[in-house]
C-alpha cells in the first residue's frame, strides 16, 4: 500500500513541477524597480517556462531567503545594485546557507557598479576571483562590436561556447554570436573541481581598468582564455552558482541587437544564451536521477530490470567470492520538462565501483536498454577473491551534471566447506586417495588372516 | 643603436602625415636575442623578426638562457604606443596560453625578457616547439595585429629535476580497475600422478603376495564358522560395514548420518568381536594356532 501512495505522490509532484527539477520559486533581487524595464524579455521568458518570480529590492524589510528555517525560494537571481552593500538579508553567509540548502544562484555582475561586499566575499569563498578595483572590464581589440563600441572595444562578440573538453556535455551550445558588454572578468581557482568555465574570453582579450591613467596595460588582471566571462560552480550538494560577468547580457537591449564584427553585420543571440545559462543554473538541464540499482548472481539467465517503482529492488544480501554477478542501474536526465534517457558524452562512462574501502573493481557501464525516460546501464563481473563487506557504488561526478553517489552494501563470503572441488577432482590427490584405500583393503585382509589363518607347517616346526 | 633611433625618428616624421583611420598595427625593427648566462652583451644568437612571416627555424631557449625581444610598435607607418602589446605562447597540444606583456615606451619601443623562471611548468615539459605570437592592439579603429613570429624550442637540462605540481582534481571517468585474482592452486602433470598412484596401488598385491609366500591362508574359516558362525560373520561384517560407512562419509554423508551408523556398527563389532575372539583363543589354547 505504501508504494502506491509514494508513486501517487511522485506523480502528483511531477505534475506540479513541470518546470525546474527542484521548484519554480524564483527571487529576483533588483535595487531600482525602474531597472525592471530593462529585463522584461528575460523575465517574460522565465515566467513562460513556469517560474514564479518575486522581485524584491535588497533594501526591502520583508526580504528573507528563509522562512521558518527552510528555503523561501528555490532560486535566486542577483542583479547588480548601485549600493555597496546588499543589506542584512543577503549577507555572504546567508547566500552560502541558501546554497547549502540546495538553492541555486544566478549572479550578474556589472562593471558600472561596484560589486557589493557580500558578493565579493561569496566569490572569495568559492575561489572565484574578480578584479578588486571598481570599473575593471574586459576588452578585446579583435572581437568587438564595431557598431556600439567602435572606440572602446568593450562589447565583445563571441560564438557560443564549445564543450569544456571531451567527455563533458555542453549545455550552452547554440547558433549565432553572444554580445558581452562591459564584462567583469573572473579567474577560477585551479584546485577546485567544482568550478567550471561556461564562457571563456578569447585569447586576445584582457581585463583592465579604464580609470587607470596609464595608456598601456602593464599588469592586466588576467589575459586570454584564463579570463572567464561566465563561470559556474556546482557544490557537492549540486547547488549551482553561475556568475555572469555582465548583467547586460540579460537585458532587452542586447537580446537581438544588430551588431558588426570585422565588417560583418550580425544579430546577437543573447536571448538564447540567457535561456541556456538560466536553464542550467535553475536545474532545468543537467539534472541526473538514479532509478533502481539491481544486482543478482549470474546463473546464465539475464533478467530484465523492471523500472517500475512498485517492485522493490530485491537484491541479494550476500555473494560468494569469485562468483559471477550482474549489475544494472537506471539513470535519467531531466531535460526542461521531463526525464529523458541519460546518454553520457562521448568519451565519458558511468562507472561501477565494487569496493571495500578502495575499489576492487571499477568498470565502465554499457547502456543495455532504454525505457521512455531512462537508460539502463549494466555490466557483469566476478566478485574478487577477498571476503568482506563490499559496496556496489555509482559515484558519478561530472562538470555541469548533478552529483550521483549511490551504493548498495553486500557481504562477500568465503567458499563454504562443501563448495570446494572434491578431492578426487584434484589429480594431485590421487596418490593419497589410493594410499588410503590400499590401507583399508590391507587392513580388511589382515583382519581376515588374523581370524582365520591356519599356521603354516614349516613355520610351526621352526618354532617348535 | 643611434642609427636605429634616427631611423625610427625619420620614420616618425615620414609617417606624420598619414591619416590615422583604417591603418593597422604592426611592428618593426624587431630583434630576438637568446643569451646564455655569463656571456657578454651581444654575445648571444640574434634574429631579425618579420611581422609578415614567422622565422623558418625555431629558437632554442636553454635552462640558463634569457630571451630578449626588442621591437618598435607601429600604427600604419608611424611608431606609436599601443594599449595592448603581448608576446603570447601557446601550447600546441593542450592549447594553454600564456601572455607576456611588452614594456612599451611612449616612442613605441617595446621589450620583454623571458627566462625559464617566467614560464609555467606545462611549457617546460612539452617536447614540441611552442609557437610564439605577437599581439598588438589598441582602442580606436586601427586593425590589431596578431601573428606567429617564431617557434620557441624550450630545452631543459635533463639532470635538473623539475618540481611538477600534482595535477588538480577534475571530475572525469577514472581508469578502469580489473581485480587481479590470485592464481588457482595447480596439480602436477597427470602422468606423474598416475605413475605414483599406480605404485601405491601395486603395494597391495605385493603385500598379499608376501603374506602368501609366508604361508598365509584362510583354512580355519570353516572351523571358525562352525564353532561360532554368528559372531564371526557379524564381526567381519561389521569391520567391512565400518569401512563402508567411511566411504559413504567421504562421498556423500555428513557427520550426523555417519555417527549413529558408526555407533551401531561399533556396538555390533564390540559384542560380536568378544565372542569371535574367544573362539580364536579357544583354537590357540587347543594348539591350533
Amino acid at each position: 500500500m505504501r508504494w502506491l501512495f509514494a508513486s501517487l505522490l511522485l506523480a502528483l509532484l511531477g505534475a506540479v513541477q513541470a518546470i525546474s527539477y527542484t521548484g519554480g520559486r524564483l527571487l529576483v533581487v533588483l535595487e531600482e524597480q525602474s531597472e525592471r524595464e530593462k529585463y522584461t524579455a528575460f523575465f517574460g521568458d522565465l515566467e513562460s517556462r513556469g517560474f514564479h518570480l518575486t522581485v524584491e529590492s535588497p533594501k526591502s524589510e520583508s526580504l528573507s531567503l528563509f522562512k521558518h528555517g527552510a528555503r523561501a525560494y528555490d532560486h535566486l537571481l542577483l542583479l547588480p545594485a548601485k549600493s555597496k552593500g546588499l543589506g542584512p538579508a543577503l549577507t555572504a553567509n546567508l547566500l552560502l546557507d541558501f546554497m547549502r540548502s540546495e538553492g541555486n544562484i544566478l549572479l550578474a555582475l556589472s562593471s558600472d557598479h561596484a560589486t557589493p561586499t557580500a558578493v565579493q566575499s561569496l566569490l572569495l569563498e568559492v575561489d572565484i576571483q574578480i578584479p578588486s578595483d571598481k570599473g575593471a572590464l574586459v576588452v578585446d581589440h579583435f572581437n568587438y562590436d564595431e557598431k556600439s563600441a567602435a572606440d572602446k572595444h568593450d562589447v565583445l562578440l563571441l560564438p557560443f561556447p564549445q564543450g569544456l573538453k571531451t567527455g563533458v556535455k555542453n549545455y550552452f551550445a547554440g547558433e549565432g554570436v553572444i554580445a558581452v558588454p562591459k564584462a567583469v572578468g573572473q579567474v577560477l581557482g585551479n584546485d577546485s573541481p567544482l568550478l567550471a568555465p561556461v564562457l571563456r574570453a578569447p585569447s586576445t582579450a584582457y581585463s583592465y581598468n579604464p580609470k587607470d591613467e596609464a595608456d598601456i596595460v602593464e599588469e592586466p588582471f588576467a589575459v586570454g582564455g584564463q579570463l572567464n566571462l561566465v563561470s559556474s560552480l556546482q557544490a557537492h550538494n549540486s547547488a549551482r552558482l553561475t556568475v555572469l560577468g555582465s548583467a547586460e547580457i540579460l537585458q532587452n537591449a542586447w537580446f537581438a541587437e544588430k551588431a558588426t564584427i570585422k565588417g560583418k553585420a550580425v544579430t546577437t543571440a543573447n536571448r538564447d544564451f540567457a535561456a541556456k545559462v538560466s536553464e542550467w543554473t535553475f536545474k532545468e538541464t543537467g539534472v541526473l536521477k538514479v532509478g533502481k540499482l539491481v544486482h543478482y548472481p549470474d546463473e546464465g539467465v539475464s533478467k530484465k530490470l523492471n523500472s517500475s517503482l512498485a517492485i522493490p529492488e530485491n537484491n541479494p544480501k550476500i555473494y560468494r567470492i569469485k562468483s559471477d554477478v550482474n549489475f544494472q542501474v537506471e539513470v535519467s536526465e531531466y531535460s526542461l520538462t521531463h526525464l529523458t534517457p541519460y546518454k553520457p558524452a562521448f568519451g565519458d562512462h558511468v562507472q561501477l565501483e565494487f569496493s571495500m574501502l578502495s575499489p576492487f573493481q571499477r568498470l565502465n557501464l554499457a547502456p543495455i536498454s532504454q525505457t521512455a525516460n531512462s537508460t539502463i546501464f549494466g555490466v557483469s563481473f566476478k566478485t574478487p577473491d577477498q571476503h568482506g563487506i563490499f559496496n556496489f557504488r555509482i559515484n558519478y561526478q561530472r562538470p555541469f551534471l548533478t552529483n550521483v553517489d549511490e551504493k548498495r552494501q553486500v557481504t562477500v563470503r568465503h567458499f563454504a566447506h562443501d563448495e570446494w572441488p572434491r578431492s578426487w577432482q584434484i589429480s594431485g590427490a590421487w596418490v593419497w586417495i589410493g594410499g588410503i584405500w590400499v590401507t583399508v583393503a590391507g587392513w580388511v585382509a589382515f583382519v581376515a588372516l588374523w581370524l582365520w589363518s591356519k599356521p603354516a607347517e614349516g613355520s610351526l616346526k621352526k618354532t617348535q | 643603436m643611434r642609427l636605429l633611433h634616427s631611423f625610427t625618428s625619420s620614420l616618425l616624421l615620414a609617417g606624420a602625415w598619414t591619416i590615422n583611420a583604417a591603418s593597422s598595427w604592426s611592428f618593426e625593427d624587431a630583434t630576438l636575442t637568446v643569451q646564455g648566462k655569463g656571456a657578454g652583451v651581444g654575445a648571444g644568437a640574434k634574429e631579425k623578426l618579420n611581422p609578415a612571416s614567422s622565422l623558418p627555424k625555431s629558437v632554442t631557449l636553454g635552462a640558463t638562457d634569457s630571451l630578449k625581444l626588442l621591437l618598435t610598435t607601429t600604427d600604419g607607418k608611424k611608431a606609436k604606443r599601443p594599449h595592448q602589446a603581448f608576446l603570447t605562447l601557446t601550447d600546441p597540444t593542450t592549447g594553454l596560453e600564456e601572455s607576456f606583456v611588452l614594456n612599451v615606451k611612449e616612442s613605441g619601443k617595446g621589450k620583454v625578457d623571458l627566462t625559464h623562471k617566467d614560464l609555467p611548468v606545462q611549457f617546460l615539459t612539452t617536447s614540441k616547439p611552442v609557437p610564439a605570437s605577437i599581439v598588438i592592439g589598441s582602442f580606436g579603429s586601427s586593425a590589431p595585429y596578431k601573428s606567429k613570429v617564431f617557434d620557441l624550442n624550450i630545452a631543459r637540462d635533463a639532470n635538473v629535476p623539475l618540481a611538477i605540481p600534482e595535477p588538480p582534481t577534475r571530475y572525469a571517468a577514472e581508469k578502469e580497475i580489473h581485480h587481479i585474482f590470485r592464481t588457482d592452486p595447480k596439480s602436477p602433470p597427470k602422468i606423474i600422478t598416475i605413475v605414483f598412484a599406480a605404485g601405491v596401488i601395486a603395494a597391495l598385491p605385493v603385500l598379499l603376495g608376501v603374506w602368501a609366500t609366508l604361508g598365509a591362508n584362510v583354512s580355519h574359516l570353516s572351523k571358525a564358522l562352525g564353532n561360532a558362525p554368528i559372531s564371526h560373520a557379524l564381526f567381519f561384517g561389521s569391520v567391512l560395514a565400518m569401512e563402508g560407512i567411511f566411504f559413504l562419509y567421504y562421498t556423500s554423508w555428513n557427520l550426523f548420518q555417519t555417527l549413529p551408523a558408526a555407533s551401531v556398527v561399533g556396538t555390533v563389532a564390540f559384542l560380536s568381536g568378544s565372542r569371535a575372539l574367544s573362539e580364536v583363543q579357544e583354537r590357540r589354547l587347543a594348539g591350533q594356532r
